[in-house]
This record gives structure tokens, C-alpha cells and sequence, in this order.
């Protein structure tokens, strides 16, 4: 049933360069990070695909970036400098951390496109000037995106784009809500395929799969265990392998907190008023990435309210290792999920990571979690 | 008709197995190299076990394996993670709120347990082998010290030697300065002691008595005094602290069926 968004997924680039060739003078946009409005670069006819990495070591970018930035900059910084992502016509990164602005700023000098935007997302989300701050923001990057593509963008494209993502993230919640089933009708690698090939593909594409799939979905039977219900949590995260690998050994992810998960698509652009104010106030209210959730720490309250509607019996915490932003997190999350009875286990993510260790860490966990069965 | 159990846990460094009976009495135990063949580490010391019980395979009802090689046994009857059967083969000797010390072939493991005996919490190290038997081992073998000899001259020392790093190729090239200067052998091998108990009382904070297993502790009884005076801590340890986990293995099958 999730087949097509695997395979959108792991041929990523065929699809995008596809898309070109049906959408004469289409452009690709290249997105470091998912801050960036989706629904100004609809408005303007461009693609917009999030660039991730590819999972595998690489020799390229060690004069570029330094070796203890997170090993998730490196790898999508290596797909530009190896020109996998030769076909695309700009990039943009809105502000989240240094690293990954380190990768752009990389990717810029070394693999010039004939686009690239700094878009100056505020990291004080919760300031009372920020909405204000980001609409001005926004705006300018609506000014670039017409200079570039020739394409006017009225307030009329724009409502038009905010429907068309707003109806993807929708779509995609339906999806998730299945999921706090006793026995969810999907696995958490699908969702996880669906929600990064959400970032990579026409959401026209993507959400008309969407429809068929919601409607076999509800009546889709399993031939597996449900097994031990968790959540996923950490910053960027498609390491379908150790996914693959969790829900083989007695568990199933019912839910996550990635940014190629639910901060991608959870919240709505509700429009009020002034459209790129509308827009706007949808990335300062989006769940926050930690690079942004201060002083007062919204991610804490939300992941405890995700975890308890899906029904999560424990968390996986997986961090990117030197992903300073979701360090200092951590210990919170740890903290607060445990005295709210949901036990963790953190695990450390590199560009690959190893399944044999990480597979008995995993048991561990999930016998802990199981332990009236064992004593 | 009496009933024994077995468990194997094949280790990345060494296979072990133990034969209990149904009140929890080792009949027979046996330890060797893991090797490259798991199946066969694993097969030979479950017959030597089997052979010092004076018993037949026929009698053993169930067993189970743990440890890496845990899934490489085709007879086991259930294969169960080595957190859970340190836990409960240390539970055995120290049925109260403890945390578990074990320091392997390749990694360490510090697990909390409820005073009931049920695992709270329990951390590994990550992507670093420092602290573990393979850091000794990388030692011993830099500095063409046998293995073996280690404990006794680490005993000989009467200082307090600090090494500045904890990875393993760090410390190796910082104990040919500190050879250069002149430090003897004994006190820079106790301060590769001292370097391990650091690595490890960092990774989690002690509770309640703290007990230590594995085959480094086992073969190193200065680590337990060395824990002990630098936390301030009570510190136990079982009988026969390599086998813990083959032990536990073999009391969670034996009280499965």
C-alpha cells in the first residue's frame, strides 16, 4: 500500500527530474529545512524537495564542514557536492542551526545553482515580535521568488498553495490517527516513508495517493504483532534501516517527533486576514524544533500529549550525534516522559549506524518495558 | 523427575554456559573464547557444562542463550538480551534495590534494579570501547604485558597514577610518555585500572550497593577496590562474576517453564 511512497523515496532524484520534464520550465528548489514556507514556493510553481542524505560513508566533504558537525549536515552537504542533485534550480535554507546552515552555506560556494536564499527564520518563536519579524521575512522571500521564476505570486496563488499543502498535512494526520488503534493498520517505517516522501514529491502527487490509501487503509489487516507500542523521538531522522530493525524485534512505532515526521506536517495554515501573516504565524506555532522552543520548553507538553494519545508504552530517543539543539533537550525529555511513566532509551544516530548493538540495546528495552512476562 | 536448564551467553570475547537445576543450583559452568565460530563456542562449552553436571542433553527441559551470539544457537529455547539476565542472575545472589556493573569484552552496562528485581533503567556505552575489556586487552598488548598479569601488578602500586584520556589508542600513546618519564610499569597499569572505573562511574549515577560482574572483574579483582574507594561505595560481587549472565539466562528459562 506504501509502496509507491517507498519508492518515491528511495528514487527521489528519477521522480524530481520526471517532474521537470512534465512541468516545462518548472523549477526545483533545493530545502534544507522543513522552516521553509512550502506554500510560498508552491505559489511561485516550484517544486519545493527537502534534501536529505543517503546514509552512506563519503570521502568529499571533510575540507568543507567540520567533523563534529552533525553526521546529518555532512551527509546532505556530500549528495550536493557528488551532484546527485545535479537537476535542481536553487536552494533555500530558513535559519533552525549552525550546522545545517553550514552545509548550505557549503553547498552555495561549491555547487553553485542559478538561486539561493537565506531566509532569516527567528529562533525566538515565542518573542511577540517574531510574527511580525517572519510575515517581513516572508515577504522578501516572496519578492526573490517572483524575481527568480518571472511568476507573480497574488494573494489568490497563495491561498490556492495553502490549500493544496494544508490538504497534504490533513491527510496525513487521517493517516496518523489510524495509528492509535489497539493494533495500527500500518507500520511506522511506512509512515516514515510517507512522511519524507511527502517532502520530496508534488504534494498534487502525494496527496492523491493519500486518498486512495485512507480509504483501504482502515480495513487493512496486519500479518504481524503489534508488539510494544513507541514513540520515536530526535531531530531528522530517515534511517529506515534501524527502523526496519526496531519493528522486526516485538515493536511497532505509533508515533514520532521528527522534523521527517509530525513537526513537518502536524499543524495547518489557518487563513485569517493578511495571507503571508496567516502563513507566518503557522511556522511560529508549527511544534517547534529545539533549536527554537525557548525560554519556555513547548516540545516537553506536546511530546507528552503525542505520546498519550497514540498510547506510547515507551520512547526511543535518537539524536544525531553533535546535534546540539536536541542535546540540550534531552535530558528534559528523559526526565519529564519519566515521571509521566514512559521509560526511554537513547540511543546515538551517525550516518550509519549499527544495527547489531543497537538491535540488543532495543531488546533490552522492550524486555525491560515487558518485564511481568520474564519475572 | 528432576528438571535442569540451561543458559549460554556467547559474549563478543567469551562463550559461557551453566547448568542449574530446578531450585536454582549450579551443577556445572564452562567459559571459553567466543571465537569466529559462535555456534561452536557456544555448542563446546554447553557440553562441557553438561559434562561436569553429569548429564545428557536428553535431560536438560530448556535453555536459553544471551549475549551477541545469542540468536547463532539453533536449540536454544529462548534467546533473552544480557541486561535481563545480569539483572537476574545478580538479583539472585542480592535480592534488593542494586545497581549492576558490567564490564564486558566490548561493552559496559550499568543497570539499575527495583528492590522486586526488575530493571529500571539501564545504560550501554556508545560508539567507544573505552572502559571495557577490550581497552585492557589493547593495553596489556601494547605494553607485552600478559593479559593475566595485570591484577597482580596493578596490586604492586602504591600510587595513584592519572591518565588524561579514556579512549583506547589516547591512553596507549599517553603511557609511552608516561614510560619516558620514568613511572613504573605497576602504577601505570593501575592507572589503566583507574581510567576504566572513571570511564564507567560516569556513564550513570549510582544507587543503592553496587555490584560488579563480567569476565574483566573476574579477572581483575583490583577494579572492585578501586570503585570502592573512589565512590565511597559498598561494592559486591557474585560468585563467579563471568557466568552471571549465563546464570540469569538460565533462571529466567527455568522459571519460563
Amino acid at each position: 500500500m506504501f509502496e509507491q511512497m517507498q519508492n518515491w523515496y528511495d528514487k527521489r532524484h528519477a521522480y524530481a527530474k520526471e517532474w521537470k520534464k512534465n512541468h516545462p520550465g518548472g523549477k526545483v528548489l533545493g530545502c534544507f529545512c522543513t522552516y521553509v514556507p512550502e506554500e510560498l514556493v508552491y505559489a511561485a510553481g516550484v517544486l519545493p524537495v527537502r534534501l536529505l542524505g543517503s546514509h552512506e560513508p563519503q570521502s568529499v566533504t571533510e575540507p568543507h564542514i567540520f567533523g563534529m558537525y552533525c553526521p546529518f549536515c555532512r551527509d546532505v552537504l556530500a549528495q550536493g557536492l557528488q551532484k546527485r542533485y545535479d537537476y535542481l534550480d536553487g536552494i533555500t535554507i530558513s535559519q533552525s542551526c549552525l550546522h545545517i546552515r553550514q552545509a548550505y552555506t557549503s553547498w552555495q560556494m561549491h555547487v553553485p545553482t542559478g538561486f539561493s536564499y537565506y531566509l532569516p527564520m527567528p529562533n525566538c518563536v515565542q518573542s511577540p515580535h517574531a510574527l511580525s519579524y517572519l510575515k517581513g521575512e516572508f515577504l522578501a522571500f516572496k519578492n526573490a521568488l517572483e524575481k527568480w521564476t518571472g511568476n507573480e505570486i497574488t494573494d489568490e496563488k497563495l491561498r490556492q498553495a495553502t490549500e493544496l499543502v494544508n490538504t497534504n498535512r490533513r491527510l496525513m494526520r487521517q493517516v496518523y490517527d489510524l495509528r492509535k488503534q489497539d493494533n495500527p493498520p500500518m507500520t511506522g517505517l511506512e509512515a516514515m516513508y510517507m512522511v519524507v516522501s511527502s517532502q520530496m514529491t508534488d504534494k498534487n502527487d502525494h496527496s492523491k495517493l493519500l486518498e486512495k490509501i485512507l480509504k483501504e487503509l482502515p480495513g487493512r489487516k496486519m500479518d504481524r504483532q503489534t508488539g510494544a507500542r513507541l514513540m520515536i523521538i530526535g531531530s531528522e531522522d530517515d534511517d529506515t534501516a534501524f527502523i526496519k530493525m526496531v519493528e522486526s524485534v516485538g515493536a511497532t512505532l505509533v508515533v514520532d517527533d521528527h522534523c521527517t515526521g509530525t513537526r513537518q506536517f502536524w499543524n495547518e495554515t489557518e487563513l485569517k486576514g493578511d495571507v503571508l501573516t496567516s502563513i507566518a504565524k503557522r511556522y511560529i506555532d508549527r511544534p517547534a524544533c529545539p533549536s527554537k522552543d525557548w525560554p519556555e520548553r513547548r516540545r516537553l507538553p506536546h511530546i507528552l500529549k503525542l505520546a498519550k494519545d497514540f498510547n506510547a508504552k515507551g520512547a526511543i530517543i535518537i539524536q544525531q550525534k553533535f546535534c546540539d539543539p536536541h542535546e540540550l533537550d534531552i535530558p528534559a525529555i528523559i526526565k519529564d516522559l519519566k515521571k509521566n511513566g514512559i521509560p526511554s532509551l537513547f540511543l546515538e544516530f551517525d550516518v550509519t549506524v549499527p544495527i547489531g548493538p543497537f538491535r540488543t540495546r532495543v531488546e533490552a528495552f522492550l524486555e525491560m518495558i515487558g518485564q511481568d512476562d520474564l519475572f | 523427575m528432576q528438571r535442569y536448564y540451561a543458559g549460554i551467553d556467547i559474549g563478543a570475547s567469551s562463550a559461557k554456559a551453566v547448568i542449574i537445576d530446578a531450585a536454582g543450583k549450579i551443577l556445572g559452568s564452562a567459559i571459553r573464547k567466543s571465537g569466529a565460530d559462535l555456534a561452536k563456542s557456544g555448542g563446546v562449552v554447553f557440553e562441557k557444562a553438561m559434562e561436569l553436571a553429569k548429564l545428557k542433553p536428553a535431560q536438560i527441559a530448556l535453555v536459553a542463550t544471551t549475549g551477541y551470539g545469542r540468536t547463532n544457537l539453533s536449540f536454544a529455547n529462548q534467546t533473552i538480551t544480557e541486561i535481563t539476565c545480569h539483572a537476574r542472575g545478580v538479583y539472585h545472589y542480592f535480592p534488593r534495590a542494586i545497581t549492576i556493573i558490567d564490564i564486558g569484552g566490548q561493552d559496559n552496562k550499568v543497570i539499575k534494579l527495583g528492590k522486586n528485581g526488575k530493571v529500571l533503567n539501564f545504560k550501554m556505552n556508545r560508539k567507544c570501547a573505552a572502559g571495557t575489556g577490550a581497552f585492557i586487552e589493547e593495553i596489556a598488548y601494547k605494553m607485552d604485558i600478559p593479559l593475566k598479569d595485570l591484577n597482580a601488578l596493578a596490586k604492586k602500586s602504591t600510587k595513584n597514577l592519572q591518565l588524561g584520556s579514556y579512549c583506547t589508542v589516547f591512553t596507549a600513546t599517553e603511557i609511552l610518555s608516561k614510560i619516558r618519564a620514568g613511572e613504573k610499569v605497576e602504577d601505570i597499569i593501575k592507572g589503566v585500572f583507574i581510567s576504566v572505573v572513571k570511564r564507567i562511574i560516569e556513564m550513570d549515577p549510582l544507587e543503592g550497593d553496587t555490584v560488579l560482574t563480567g569476565g574483566v572483574v573476574a579477572h581483575n579483582d583490583v577494579i572492585v577496590s578501586l570503585l570502592s574507594e573512589m565512590t565511597g561505595r559498598k561494592v559486591l560481587v557474585p560468585p563467579e562474576p563471568q557466568i552471571t549472565g549465563a546464570f540469569g539466562a538460565a533462571l529466567l528459562v527455568a522459571s519460563s517453564g
